[in-house]
């Protein structure tokens, strides 16, 4: 075979229409206008962690999807989310990125806010008792929250089914360390990384892109065999792949990990993670966990967070070492995580101007090795979400 | 090419040790790099995280571990062009221990292959420069980064 023609290069590859995706998902501002309402207006999306907010009045800030939000711990120890702007002017009310307060004051006219959302307080309210408006017509707006193994997940949409049914055991992996009570964020950072959202999940589902990284190569795809590893498209789009090892002493500066660094639950060199749909992953290397939520911001740009998770109770000395072991693959000068970055960005410029058509999505394993199933899975639902073929996603669209 | 402490003043010595750790690793000669670090070397990236209202070590290197972390960079993909630290020494501490704390500044800029640059991290090294031998060595670096969104992250520490 030779290279192809202008023709040849648009055509679609004589695959099965779930092994291929179009371009057009990353480029389309119509797609990515219904994303933000089909997806994001609707699904469950992982806020925090619940160590992120330890104390009554704690709060959290963040922005989703273009939204300012705030989540708060309340006097009853429920963390409840409101919608982070003034019911006044519609200023943003807390500009931290988290804090403590018993009451959230807008800087601009001093409304004041309690940790349940209700207005309590506006400076010289008598002048809107002509009009009748009063401080119980001024509440925040409540978006719905709900925590599940210490995860704190937020949802815009008032009428989602519960959160434990959307997550339908997606986590069931996970059950043993992050329900183990005994776990904190240690790390978190973010970055705007100028690439389609879906780039950055897609290099978390993405099992054979692990030949990009000099690390996987030499600790992790000879640590055990690809026959034992499992790649299961779960409910909902979730997908979880297990029973994949790694050699840490395979990689010259890394050491084995120890036994007594293992979080609760888990085994040291074992490796597996789970992606809640639409835009969250959850990766345990033994000693530490990575979770990643990345946000939309527009067609050609995410931002996206990185969590790390320890122990609670770690010594000074166990929390370097348990940083260190984060670091080494996952931080933001790690050996891994800044190659996926780079690959992100590279399939922008690919699909930006249209110069890529489509990318393959055709690995077959039986569920194991480097299968892409977990790829198709999480395009299945995102075709049943939107209402458009993945392959042709700007022909007809099916009615919600 | 390393700094004699016999061939300029002391201050200026230690001055140049820091510029020269620097200019070693924007031109990723790391084995210059690694000439001017002690064998007792701690090299660490910190950040202060307000969303987490925690200190994080990023990355943290003794001489052995940061000569196998360079080893391995030219087999890594890693971000294209080059960085460039701009290093401002504010206060240096000579003490009656040999050991010199120096307080710096620094930015490092990011150039693409295409010759565009834009502001990579900012941030503050605390060093301690070891003068008590015939070669002045840097013992210990933090360098602590202002910038946490470091976009595609790096290979190469700051």
């Amino acid at each position: 075979m030779s290279a192809r023609n202008a023709e040849a290069w648009r055509t679609l590859p004589n695959v099965p229409p779930t092994h291929v995706v179009s371009g057009e998902v990353y480029t389309d501002h119509g797609i990515f206008v219904a994303e933000k309402e089909r997806i994001f207006g609707r699904c469950w999306h992982l806020a925090c962690h619940e160590s992120e907010l330890p104390n009554t009045y704690d709060f959290r800030t963040f922005d989703y999807v273009g939204t300012p939000l705030i989540a708060v711990r309340g006097r009853d120890g429920i963390i409840r989310t409101f919608i982070n702007v003034c019911s006044h002017r519609g200023a943003k009310i807390i500009h931290e990125p988290a804090g403590n307060a018993e009451r959230l004051t807008c800087f601009y006219h001093l409304w004041s806010y309690d940790d349940r959302g209700a207005c309590v307080d506006m400076p010289r309210p008598e002048a809107y008792h002509g009009v009748g408006l009063t401080k119980e017509d001024c509440g925040l707006r409540e978006v719905r929250t709900e925590a599940f193994l210490g995860l704190v997940f937020i949802n815009m949409d008032d009428d989602a089914p519960d959160l434990t049914g959307y997550l339908d055991g997606a986590l069931d992996s996970f059950a043993p360390v992050l329900g183990s009570g005994e776990l904190e964020v240690f790390h978190y950072n973010q970055s705007i990384l100028h690439a389609n959202w879906k780039a950055w999940q897609e290099t978390n589902l993405d099992l054979y892109h692990e030949w990009m990284h000099v690390l996987l190569r030499r600790t992790q795809m000879k640590a055990a065999s690809m026959e034992s590893r499992v790649v299961k498209a779960l409910k909902n789009g979730h997908t979880a792949a297990g029973g994949l090892k790694a050699s840490y002493e395979m990689y010259k500066g890394m050491a084995k990990r120890d036994t007594d660094m293992a979080l609760p639950g888990l085994v040291p060199d074992d490796f597996f993670f789970a992606d809640i749909w639409p835009n969250v992953a959850i990766l345990a290397r033994g000693t530490a966990i990575r979770i990643d939520v990345v946000i939309p911001i527009d067609e050609q740009t995410m931002l996206v967070e990185w969590r790390g998770l320890g122990r609670k109770g770690d010594t000074a000395e166990q929390r370097r070492l348990r940083m260190r072991h984060h670091n080494q693959y996952w931080g933001p000068f790690g050996r891994n995580v800044p190659e996926d970055a780079f690959a992100s960005e590279a399939c922008e410029a690919g699909f930006r101007g249209g110069a890529a058509a489509y990318q393959i999505l055709a690995r077959e394993e039986n569920g194991a090795g480097q299968d892409d199933g977990m790829m198709r899975a999480w395009y299945a639902e995102w075709s049943r979400r939107t209402g458009r073929s993945a392959a042709q996603p700007t022909a007809a669209v099916a009615a919600e | 090419m390393n700094v004699a402490s016999g061939q300029l003043s002391r201050e200026q010595a230690i001055r140049e040790t820091v510029y020269r750790s620097c200019m070693a690793l924007d031109a990723e000669d790391f084995s210059a790099f690694l000439d001017l670090c002690a064998p007792d070397l701690e090299y660490t990236v910190t950040a202060f995280s307000p969303e987490i209202r925690k200190e994080m070590i990023w990355l943290e290197q003794d001489l052995e571990g940061m000569r196998a972390l360079l080893e391995m960079v030219p087999q890594h993909l890693k971000r294209l062009g080059t960085l460039k630290r701009h290093v401002s020494v504010y206060l240096i501490d000579d003490g009656n221990d040999g050991i010199a704390k120096v307080t710096s500044s620094f930015i490092v800029t990011h150039t693409d292959p295409q010759g565009r640059s834009q502001l990579f991290v900012a941030g503050t090294y605390c060093d301690e420069v070891d003068c008590r031998g015939e070669r002045f060595l840097l013992r210990k670096r933090n360098a602590h980064l202002e910038t946490r969104d470091l976009g595609i992250g790096s290979h190469i520490p700051i």
